[in-house]
């Protein structure tokens, strides 16, 4: 794990003036609109917004999955155009490979990489230990909890030391028990591993104890309403969730969210007439909430 | 974790005998059986094996026995059962044929071209399947040409097949092919394109390439879709090549059950059919056996072991 302290000086995502639009039906639908953002070296980012705000759009640019129309994308000062094992990503529905074992699913990155079928499985392994699924390493997905499958899902994401987590709703399908388990799993996970995060959810509570920063996306196209800084202290721990902090936050993203959830409703009632009901959209770009 | 896991089975074990006696007079009889699982169950009796074999045995004989009658006393309403052979006339011409080595040759002639014809078409269907499920232009290009092809029977090209290919061998075993490739492209090219796209996506972010998507996505994800295509391929294949050894053929299993009737040895028709039966059964037997070897990650799933 030597190599991913060193790592932390890299993982600089930097998203800047973004625009991307596809085709629907033969209308051309604009997911994400001047969008600029940026994550640091180590950093733990959210991404947070109604639904259909075209934040999985912008992740799955970052992912190299969508091209983007205008805009710059880069990782470390590079552009990004495409996927690679330098992002690892952790997506909402399960995917791990249901004909591959836990531990065949952890090392297919490294043996993409070219390397020794001995040496994956001893990084395998030790990952998988980690992360507690060692007794698991013979199972099939299938044979799997959902919180499990998740979690092994990280493990393969982070096999082949990427400078970069990227996470899609990754906790969306589970059952709310072991979700906070889960998100205390990632902290401490991140905690050990200090490498950059782009963690897309729509659950304020678990942005605000997951992240070092949040930005709130509007409705669609998505465009950064808000960027928000979380002061609670590092190693976070859920009795945080308990503090009036805490509570305050969940507060003030609540607001904005449901300005943006609104609007998003009215644009569709009105057939996508969003106009009148956005106009609560504070100052173009980066609006400091707290 | 280790208190309440070793607290609840004594808990349970406490409890249940003064719980049953309620549940049974609530419930009656049978269902308190059921959940006791003591004394009869034929859900249960049915999942043991003996059951099985048993219930198995009884219902071949159920056939041999009607079969058996209705040849005894040449039953005749509107099926006429006087020309069929009995069981022991069949069983007679076993040990005929059995006395020298044609009918041998026969079998071993027919499963040789069933073999090669749908080898043949496992490889080509499989591998054109994969490329049309996976490369939108191969499939523009190609399924047009397919569809045209693919509602005509493989019987239908008997005649053709014959003057198609030099000898007669070789279109016996093209009309086999043909008969296992449709179903066995059609199923791949489905198995392509049902495998879920965030595999896909997945792949690529792990640094595959190309090459590997194919060989560690592609493949394994369609390979349930190809068995069965396999699966109905082969029972094609065999319908296709009896037909062909019928209307064309020298030698072969399907031949030797229409040259029986040519020849009125009726006994050898139903050996012929058996016959027939039995190296379908076997074959499909073998896919379905490899289909398990080859997918060692199906049924795995708690509780869906079969």
């Amino acid at each position: 794990m030597s190599t991913q302290s060193l790592a932390a000086q890299s993982g600089h995502i930097e998203v800047r003036d973004l625009n991307i639009s596809f085709k629907a039906r033969g209308e051309t639908v604009q997911a994400v609109k001047s969008v600029s953002l940026n994550v640091q070296p180590g950093e733990f980012v959210s991404l947070i917004g109604p639904s259909g705000c075209g934040k999985s759009t912008l992740m799955n640019a970052v992912a190299g999955f969508t091209k983007s129309n205008s805009g710059v994308l880069t990782l470390d000062g590079k552009r990004i155009d495409g996927p690679g094992s330098d992002r690892g990503v952790v997506f909402q529905q399960y995917s791990l490979f249901p004909w591959m074992t836990v531990r065949k699913n952890v090392e297919f990155g490294l043996k993409m990489k070219n390397i020794s079928p001995a040496q994956r499985e001893t990084q395998a392994r030790t990952l998988l230990g980690l992360a507690g699924l060692l007794a698991f390493e013979h199972h099939y997905p299938s044979q799997l909890s959902g919180g499990m499958k998740q979690r092994v899902g990280i493990v393969r994401a982070l096999a082949t030391s990427p400078q970069v987590l990227l996470m899609d709703e990754p906790f969306g399908a589970l059952d709310s028990q072991t979700r906070s388990v889960m998100q205390e799993i990632l902290t401490n996970m991140w905690q050990r591993l200090r490498l950059s995060v782009l963690f897309i959810t729509h659950d304020i509570e678990e942005a605000i104890f997951l992240s070092d920063r949040i930005y709130v996306m509007t409705a669609r196209p998505g465009r950064i309403k808000a960027e928000i800084k979380v002061p609670l202290p590092r190693p976070r721990t859920p009795d945080m969730m308990d503090t009036p902090e805490f509570a305050t936050m969940i507060r003030s993203i609540k607001k904005l969210i449901r300005e943006e959830s609104l609007a998003a409703m009215g644009s569709e009632l009105s057939d996508g007439g969003y106009g009148g009901l956005s106009m609560e959209i504070g100052p173009e770009g980066v609006a400091h909430v707290l | 974790m280790a208190p309440p896991a070793a607290a609840a089975p004594s808990h349970s074990v406490s409890r249940s005998p003064v719980r049953q006696p309620k549940l049974e007079a609530i419930q009656g009889g049978a269902a308190a059986g059921a959940v006791n699982a003591a004394p009869f169950s034929l859900k249960s009796w049915l999942e043991s094996g003996i059951g099985t074999a048993l219930l198995g045995t009884l219902s071949i004989s159920l056939v041999l026995l009607s079969w058996y009658l209705a040849t005894r006393y040449k039953l005749d309403f509107y099926v006429r059962f006087g020309n069929i052979p009995t069981p022991m006339d069949v069983w007679h011409s076993i040990l005929e044929v059995n006395r020298s080595t044609k009918f041998l040759v026969n079998i071993g002639i027919s499963v040789r071209r069933v073999l090669l014809g749908f080898f043949g078409a496992a490889v080509v269907g499989v591998v054109l399947g994969i490329m049309i499920g996976r490369y939108r232009i191969f499939r523009a290009m190609t399924m047009p040409a397919m569809e045209l092809f693919r509602p005509i029977p493989a019987i239908a090209w008997v005649p053709m097949a014959i003057m198609l290919w030099p000898s007669n061998e070789i279109s016996i075993v093209f009309i086999t092919f043909l008969g296992a490739f449709f179903p066995i492209l059609i199923n791949t090219i489905h198995g392509v394109e049902e495998i879920d796209d965030v595999l896909f996506r997945a792949a690529h972010s792990l640094g595959a390439k190309e090459k590997d998507v194919i060989l560690y996505v592609v493949i394994p994800g369609a390979l349930q879709h190809i068995f069965t295509g396999l699966a109905v391929g082969m029972g094609v294949a065999w319908v296709s090549l009896i037909a062909a050894e019928m209307i064309s053929g020298q030698f072969g299993i399907g031949y030797f059950t229409w040259e029986a009737y040519s020849l009125i040895s009726y006994p050898d028709i139903a050996l012929g059919m058996i016959t027939i039966g039995v190296l379908g059964l076997l074959c499909s037997k073998a896919i379905n056996i490899s289909s398990k070897l080859a997918m060692p990650w199906m049924g795995v799933a708690a509780g869906a072991r079969k």
